[in-house]
């Protein structure tokens, strides 16, 4: 009888584990009290207290939304925690602050220039607080129908029929709608609402009339009564949006569904000014706030000369938001030109930027790092194996011994126990290899591999910068 | 021209300036201009809060056709609002809109005849004795007993008279799919109306050439 029911309770998670666990997911803030004095350990964050601290500060700066155009440079060596500080700091900001994160080599496309994919990312960063009213459809699913074409080619049709206490209605929807209802998953039960004016779904739960159907619902369902009246309402909402959606939204040739999609291709330079114009007229007005966000470039190195000189211009403006980028180079040659620099990044630049330098864990903080990435994972392991993978982490890379801690869990799992020993990452680490123990295995076996060129000095890193 | 739209948005049914009832100084205060037209006399009145507005009265029988507000909308831009009237005829397809009623949907129409303000929904196959219609202080609700259809009607003109909607003025009839609200006018209503209609002919109609009747004088080959 206890076993059903284990059985049933492992059946049920099964479902409703949808979010999947990132590299970073155990992030949830940067882990200060309110002096923004660091936390040795909080919030998923371990160490780095100088970083963090400054981190605090500048999130500090952001709240108060004064200054503009600040940008701040985190550099450390590889796996020391400079995304999850950003990440840290996104979260501390919340939902109501636009921070962007975008890779350093996310500009490079052939659909858009690089200049307009930094000032895409600049504009996505600046969100405008408007208050208006909008037609929302607010109601419980009773049906939702999308037909294909039998060719499998051409737009697919769909039928949404909602329902409140008093009256219901079908509703056609065009295809990104149905995009979005796939991605949101909805179906039969679910009370939602549709926001008539930017096509936003949002689900406000599951309706209690459904309440018996024990599928498929997880602990954090929350049940809702059925709406009331006529399905469709005015509201007042105050939302933000980011400078980037209205310029889409104005953008004649797009059309405001295009930001689902994220198709939007170029935006014309009188588009955006013309915008401009308008925000600081509803300012001045008092009809919109300007909400100045946070832009985030990973891997900043990875831009090249013009992107740099770019960002120049660009933090100079009234309306630019605070560029916090990241970089794990030291000194290096600049992208696109020959001359090398600190960080890959010209003076000028790094003239303008704070510089906040994350330092190596040490062991302690490992171990705290690893405690808290396996609760993650739901892997429990013995404090021996804990020491063993704090020391794999010592010597090889934090990211290594990251990677071991769900590989050993599947292996301990295999012979049917629920707790990761010693021997479990004994027997990973001989399986995965490290990256020293790679090229150890490549010096050695180098003439049998196809296409060697590498000669006895073994400089394989150069080809990395290009 | 790219036109940025503002996020202020008007809404008309929501009686915030009718429910004061100097409903015709409002009016006279506006800034008219008037347009004959095909037989109907249109009438722009350039509110002194920013709003327009637009009225249309048949030429022969001088009673209101269509009454139409301008609204901006931050993502649609500028559209007209009909609140008397037929809708305006809609272009935009499903891909640009996302979502909207099925063509089989109940839809409201409100028309207004020399004694009577009608509504008429139609697309409602229901049997006659699923309806109740009912007078309330906040306009005319329409249920149906088989939970399939629900409106709340705004009555603007009798808010704008400073009245509340009387069940005794309230009839219904159903028939070819179409539910039919015939609400007879009250007499403060009709005294409004007649004051807005000399108001509206005081006004000197801009002269436009008469293409349709035009003698051709330009012949092309």
């Amino acid at each position: 009888m206890a076993s059903i029911a284990a059985a049933k309770v492992q059946e049920v998670r099964e479902i409703t584990r949808i979010e999947r666990i990132g590299a970073h997911s155990h992030i949830r803030g940067l882990g200060l009290d309110d002096s923004l004095e660091p936390r040795n350990v909080s919030q998923g964050m371990v160490g780095q207290l100088t970083a963090r601290r400054a981190a605090g500060v500048v999130l500090e700066m952001i709240k108060e939304g004064k200054i503009a155009g600040r940008a701040i440079l985190l550099a450390g060596q590889p796996g020391t925690g400079k995304t999850a500080i950003a990440m840290g700091m996104a979260q501390a900001l919340g939902q109501d602050t636009p921070f962007t994160s975008m890779a350093g080599s996310e500009i490079y496309s052939l659909e858009m220039s690089k200049t307009e994919a930094l000032t895409q990312a600049i504009r996505k960063s600046i969100g405008v607080r408007i208050k208006e009213e909008t037609e929302i459809i607010e109601g419980e699913v009773v049906e939702v129908q999308v037909d294909r074409p039998a060719t499998g080619v051409g737009t697919k049709v769909g039928k949404l029929t909602l329902k409140t206490t008093e009256m219901e209605t079908v509703y056609d929807l065009g295809g990104k709608m149905i995009e979005c209802i796939m991605k949101e998953k909805v179906q039969a039960g679910d009370v939602i609402t549709i926001d008539k004016a930017t096509g936003k779904i949002s689900k406000l739960g599951r309706s209690f009339t459904r309440a018996r159907d024990y599928d498929a619902t997880g602990p954090q369902t929350r049940f809702v009564q059925c709406p009331e009246g006529e399905l469709q309402k005015r509201k007042e909402v105050v939302h933000t949006v980011s400078l980037h959606e209205v310029d889409v939204i104005n953008s004649r040739t797009h059309g405001f569904l295009a930001l689902f999609s994220g198709d939007t291709g170029e935006i014309k330079a009188e588009v955006r000014e013309q915008i401009n114009a308008k925000v600081a007229e509803w300012r001045e007005e008092g009809k919109a706030e300007i909400v100045p966000g946070v832009l985030f470039i990973d891997e900043v190195h990875m831009l090249d000369i013009e992107c740099f000189s770019f960002l120049n211009r660009a933090l100079e403006n009234e309306m630019a938001p605070v560029v916090i980028m990241a970089t794990n180079r030291g000194i290096t040659r600049i992208r696109g030109t020959n001359y090398m620099s600190p960080h890959g990044i010209p003076i000028d630049l790094l003239d303008r930027m704070n510089i906040v330098a994350t330092k190596p864990y040490e062991e302690k903080e490992l171990k705290e790092i690893l405690k808290i990435r396996c609760e993650e994972e739901d892997c429990e392991m013995s404090d021996d194996a804990l020491t063993v993978l704090t020391r794999i982490a010592g010597e090889t890379s934090l990211r290594y011994a990251i990677q071991l801690i769900t590989t050993s869990g599947l292996v301990s799992r295999k012979r049917k126990s629920n707790e990761i020993q010693v021997d479990d990452i004994k027997r990973v680490y001989s399986l995965f290899l490290d990256e020293n123990r790679s090229m150890q295995f490549l010096k050695e076996y180098q003439d049998e591999f196809m296409f060697n060129e590498m000669g006895d000095s073994g400089d394989a890193m150069e080809v990395t910068d290009g | 021209m790219i036109a940025v739209k503002s996020p202020q948005v008007s809404v008309i049914g929501d009686n915030q300036m009718s429910a004061s009832s100097n409903w015709i100084p409002y009016l006279s205060a506006a800034k008219k201009s008037c347009l004959v037209e095909n037989g109907v006399r249109k009438v722009h009145y350039n509110l002194p809060d920013g709003k327009e507005m637009v009225e249309e009265y048949n030429l022969q029988t001088d009673v209101l056709q269509r009454r139409m507000w301008k609204v901006s909308d931050t993502v649609r831009g500028e559209k007209w609002n009909v609140e008397v009237g037929d809708q305006l005829p809609q272009f935009d397809n499903l891909e640009s809109v996302g979502i909207q009623e099925n063509a089989t949907a109940p839809m409201l129409t409100k028309r207004i005849t020399k004694t009577n303000i009608e509504w008429r929904i139609r697309n409602l196959p229901y049997a006659r004795d699923v309806y109740s219609v009912t007078a309330d202080t906040d306009g005319i609700t329409v249920r149906t007993s088989n939970k399939k259809y629900f409106k709340k009607i705004d009555v603007p003109e009798l808010a704008r008279v400073g009245l509340l909607a009387d069940s005794s003025l309230l009839s219904y009839t159903h028939q070819f799919n179409t539910l039919i609200i015939t609400y007879k006018k009250p007499p403060k209503v009709l005294e409004m109306e007649s004051k807005i209609l000399e108001m509206v002919k005081a006004v000197s109609p801009t002269k436009v050439p008469d293409i349709k009747n035009a003698p051709d004088q330009c012949k092309p080959s």
